[in-house]
């Protein structure tokens, strides 16, 4: 696994994708950094790779474009090859192999979330090294580790899609203040059946919490 | 990781003499608690407060003294001479005096205050316009830096006294 190199571009970050019944909330931060430098501070994280399947990118902001763009092509190449949408197991199975494969050069940490006819809503993570893991609900990047304890004690299966935003909006938030690497406004994503939802929460508007 | 989200680093040393450190905690610390005995030493053996100009001076002697081994800290010092005089002026980790022009700067986000006060700066400005123009450059500076931010404090010093005020920002 390599580090960043000087003056590559770092999404510090605080992502997360909650599952709910009927659909999946995924959020992210909007800072994008180059050492302390804010290159980007209203940096779009959440990222299309298929109709009803995104991505949420933390790390090198260079390999998880780049990753996110092969997947994409293949994830399209596949409705043409097979006739029906490809499920979001295919999708995070597709992200797994290129980090796997690749792990000595890459700086990802990358989490898919997304709604297909075969499973429904799933969420999965793929952190540093390439593994896979399918979860109800999934943190990452260098916030996360700030909210760990908070979103074990909030989350509940089963909420319903106004419960999750909020979870993640206050989770992210929360993340936000105390990650360097993490800030500027939250980005928020319902995917379901029917459609995706984008929502934008400006920095002045997020959660009340306390701030020292 | 944000730790603590109220370390005061501006300290008075006179009435009308300010300074403020940058960079390591425990060393803004050791160098405050060191420069306030040696100012307090300095009253008593000369029976005057020190003058801004000459607690440069002794900032950077005692930087200098660690010359191989440095504090990592990068002060800024602020006030007036006893003419109400302004004087400013900072300085690198072993003590080099930066006596600048119109306005001084320092920290991890020093270069992006380069770019702010160059820009707001204009001269002839009374105490409240000085007052707007700081603070506008030290927010906007600050909120392009993920090590700096979550709040901030501005005092202007003027011979009739010091004006205090804490600024409300972006708490990320």
């Amino acid at each position: 696994m390599t580090q960043l190199k000087p003056g590559e571009v770092s999404l510090g970050t605080t992502i997360m994708a909650v599952q709910f019944n009927g659909g999946v909330v995924i959020g992210a931060d909007s800072r994008t950094t180059t050492g302390s430098y804010i290159a980007n501070r209203v940096t779009d994280k959440l990222t299309k790779v298929h109709d009803r399947i995104y991505c949420c990118r933390s790390g090198s902001a260079a390999d998880t474009q780049a990753v996110a763009d092969v997947v994409a092509y293949h994830l399209e190449l596949y409705t043409a090859q097979h006739g029906e949408e490809p499920t979001v197991k295919v999708a995070a199975s597709l992200f797994q192999q290129i980090c796997y494969q690749n792990k000595n050069n890459l700086s990802a940490g990358i989490i898919v979330a997304g709604w297909d006819k075969v499973d429904g809503t799933s969420v999965y993570e793929i952190p540093l090294g390439g593994s896979i893991h399918k979860q109800n609900f999934a943190l990452g990047g260098s916030g996360s580790v700030y909210i760990y304890g908070y979103c074990d004690k909030t989350f509940r299966p089963n909420m319903t899609k106004e419960e999750c935003v909020e979870f993640v909006r206050s989770s992210v938030s929360l993340a936000m203040t105390r990650d360097g690497s993490s800030g500027g406004v939250i980005r928020l994503a319902v995917i379901t059946e029917d459609n995706v939802e984008r929502i934008f929460v400006p920095g002045n508007q997020l959660p009340p919490q306390y701030l020292g | 990781m944000t730790i603590d989200t109220d370390f005061e680093k501006v300290f008075p040393i006179t009435e009308r003499t300010y300074i403020g450190l940058a960079g390591l905690a425990t060393d803004v610390k050791t160098l405050h608690d060191r420069l306030r005995m040696r100012v307090n030493l300095y009253k008593h053996r000369e029976e005057r407060v020190i003058e801004p100009n000459t607690f440069a001076n002794l900032v950077s002697h005692m930087l200098y003294e660690h010359r191989f081994g440095s504090y990592f800290v990068q002060p800024v010092i602020a006030g007036l001479n006893k003419n109400d005089q302004p004087f400013i002026c900072s300085m690198d980790t072993i003590g080099c005096i930066d006596l600048g022009g119109n306005f001084i700067v320092s920290g991890t986000a020093a270069e992006n205050l380069y770019g702010t006060c160059e820009s707001l700066w204009e001269p002839d400005l009374e105490p409240e316009e000085l007052f707007e123009t700081i603070s506008q450059a030290l927010l906007n500076a600050v909120d392009r830096d993920a090590m700096s931010g979550w709040g901030a404090v501005v005092r202007i010093i003027t011979p009739s006294g010091i004006i205090t005020r804490d600024l409300k920002s972006r708490m990320d």
